[in-house]
Order: C-alpha cells, then structure tokens, then sequence
C-alpha cells in the first residue's frame, strides 16, 4: 500500500521531558531554599536592638537596625526579595506540570535577574557597612562600634549570610532555566 | 526520498508500485517547508543589539574604575595630627570597586568576540548559553561593588549621628564628587549587563 507514514513524535524527547520536569522540581525546591534564607535574614536584622546598660546624656548606648539607612534599606530589600519568591513559587508549579513553556520560562529570568541585582545590593551595601563597623576607619575617623556593640555586630554579621545564600541560590535558578529554555 | 537543503525545503518522493490492482496509484509527495529565514534575521537583530550594549557596559565600566582609580585630592594645608588627604585605597570597599570594575571591563571586553560569532551564526545556542552564564555571574559582581561603594558615599555625604561617623565630604569635596560619578557609572554597567541577560534569554527559545 503506498502512502505516507505520519510522523510520529520524535521519540527522543521522551527522556528530554522527564529531565525538564526533574529540573523543574529542583526549581521549585531551591526556590524554597531562597525564600527562607532571605526571610531569615530579613527578620534578624530587623530584630536588633542592643542597650547597653549604662547610660550618659552625650552618647548613645543603644543599637538598633534603623540607626543606619543601609540596613534598613537591607531589611526592606531582603523583604521585597521574600515576597517576590512566594509569588514566583506559583510560576514554578506551573512549570512543572507545563515542560514546554517558553516565554513564562523568559519572564521568569526577567524578573529573577532584577531580584538578584535587588538581593546583592542590600547585601554589599550592608556588607560594607558591617565591614566598616567591625574595622573602623583610621584616614576617615570612623570608630569601630562592634568594639561596643558586640551583640549588635554579630546579629548583624550573622544576617548578611542568609543574603548571600538567598543570592547564590538565585543565580542557579537563573542559570537552570536559562538550560532548559536552550534545550527545547 | 531526495532532500534540498539549500532551500529548506525537504521534499519526499515515493515512487509508484509496481504491482497494483489499484486504480489510485498515485506518487505522494509530501514537502515540508522549514522557514528559518524570517527567524534568523530577527535572532541576528537581538545580536547586533547585544554587541551595541556590552560594548555601552564596557564604556560605563571602564569609565567607573578609570574615575575611582584616580581620584587622589590632597588639602593644601596640614597639621601634625589629621590626615589631609584622601585617596580611593583609603577605603578598602573602594579598593574592592576598583578591583571588581576592572574585572567586569576585561570579561565585556573578552565577550565581545563571542558576541560577534552570535551575530555571524544565529542559531550557535551555546555561544548564547555560555555568555547568559557568564553575565549573570557578572551582574551580581557589578552590582556587589556598585552598591557597596555606595554605602560608603552615603556615609561620607550624610555621616551618621548615632554611630559618630563624621561626613568627610564637607572637606574633601572633589574626591567625593568623583567617586559619585563612578557609583553611578557603575550601576549603569550593572543595569545593562541585566537587559543583556535578558536579551540573551529572549535569543535562546526555539521556537
């Protein structure tokens, strides 16, 4: 009989989905990972909040986050990041049950790609400062005030690893979507 | 079954049988056209468009750690006991600008030929994945010394009351200026090392 056999789908792209789908869930699972990191770090530094106990009317004996714009503008990007993860969490449900999706896979590196750049600015910025506030300046006459604020200090210098966790993770949740859209 | 590439066009031709009863003998030719023309005009366009942006980074970057580099402002009067001058390896998150600047200039300006090979082949995807690899490894060190560089000038214009910093920009007002500039040429860099992220994933689909 002649005629032409329909094609049928290539049946190499069997495996390719069940690879897609596997690295889908590990998307979803790092994206958790993320979430918790800068959540953690966010209530940390927001938490602060050190007196010493003795007192005198010309300086101050009390630390608390919002005493430098830098960490709160830490606190507030950690936050944003949080938030953006939670609502993400739902795109990459879809992504799992959707292996072929393309240009949800591009809005997500879009938007992915700002909160990195969000995410490491908060945390180089409060980085620097943590920086300056554990080694003091000598040229600028900045005084070291973890030699004061010593439990101050470590919640702040605890709270920047949560940051770059959540950081790292990000830049693998970028990296991985960006080989499954090349792999399509 | 013969097949045309240079058109695209695959053409399958399936000959007559010989020993038919059949009335309806007829030869099925089934053509299939791939059009990959009007797609890879418009993927050589976002990179042509990628080659004029990294090329604006590598602009911004260098001009960021060429202006931190040479800052260097020394006040015409001195005494025994303050330091009168200020220079950007006085400030160690500075120094760090400098070093992750000069980085990113010399990773733009390594990435051009790449950039260029995706012009000449549209569809090379590994070229792509490669250098959306790289950038975006580079976006979170721009923006890492970008921001931490303006930290510190924050703190320099404004000081800070509770921790007793003193606003050094009230005396060394050149060196402060110059070093806004390069924060701010540095966070340019950053911004379009994201929307080259963002190109090269917009270049990656198949459609």
């Amino acid at each position: 009989m002649g005629g032409l056999e329909l094609g049928s789908k290539n049946p190499g792209s069997a495996p390719k989905t069940e690879a897609t789908r596997g690295v889908a869930i590990i998307d979803f699972v790092l994206r958790i990972v993320a979430l918790i990191a800068t959540l953690a770090s966010a209530i940390s530094m927001g938490t602060t909040n050190e007196s010493l106990p003795f007192f005198t009317q010309f300086i101050k004996f009390r630390a608390k986050y919002n005493d430098l714009p830098t960490f709160t503008f830490f606190v507030a990007a950690n936050s944003i990041v949080s938030a953006y993860l939670v609502l993400s969490l739902a795109l990459s449900i879809f992504h799992i049950m959707r292996s072929g999706a393309q240009k949800s896979r591009v809005v997500m590196i879009f938007f992915d790609t700002g909160m990195l750049a969000l995410l490491t600015a908060g945390a180089s910025a409060a980085a620097a400062i943590v920086y300056l506030a554990h080694k003091g300046n000598i040229k600028a006459n900045w005084f070291a005030i973890c030699q004061q604020f010593n439990s101050f200090c470590e919640r702040i210098s605890r709270s920047l690893i949560g940051s770059f966790g959540g950081m790292m993770i990000l830049i693998l949740l970028i990296l991985m979507s960006a080989a499954t859209l090349s792999r399509r | 079954m013969d097949s045309t590439k240079s058109t695209g066009e695959t053409a399958l031709n399936i000959p007559e049988s010989k020993s038919t009863k059949d009335k309806n003998t007829v030869a099925y030719t089934a053509t299939t056209t791939a059009t990959p023309y009007p797609q890879a005009r418009w993927k050589r366009g976002v990179s042509i468009f990628d080659f004029i942006l990294r090329i604006c980074a590598l602009v911004a970057a260098l001009a960021a750690t060429a202006t931190m580099g040479t800052t260097d402002q020394t006040l015409p009067f001195f005494t025994q006991f303050f330091q009168f001058q200020a220079s950007y390896d006085d400030l160690p998150t500075f120094t760090f600008f400098v070093v992750a600047n000069a980085i990113v200039s010399g990773y733009l300006f390594l990435s051009l030929p790449f950039s260029i090979v995706g012009i000449v082949r549209p569809h090379a995807a590994g070229i792509k994945l490669l250098l959306l690899i790289f950038d975006t490894m580079m976006v979170a060190f721009a923006t890492a010394a970008a921001a931490a560089a303006a930290a510190i000038v924050y703190l320099a214009h404004n000081g800070n009351s509770n921790t007793n910093w003193l606003a050094i920009c009230q005396q060394f007002t050149d060196f402060c200026q110059r070093v806004s500039g390069a924060v701010v040429a540095s966070f340019i860099a950053a911004v379009i090392l994201i929307f080259l992220v963002l190109l090269s994933a917009v270049a990656l689909r198949r459609r």
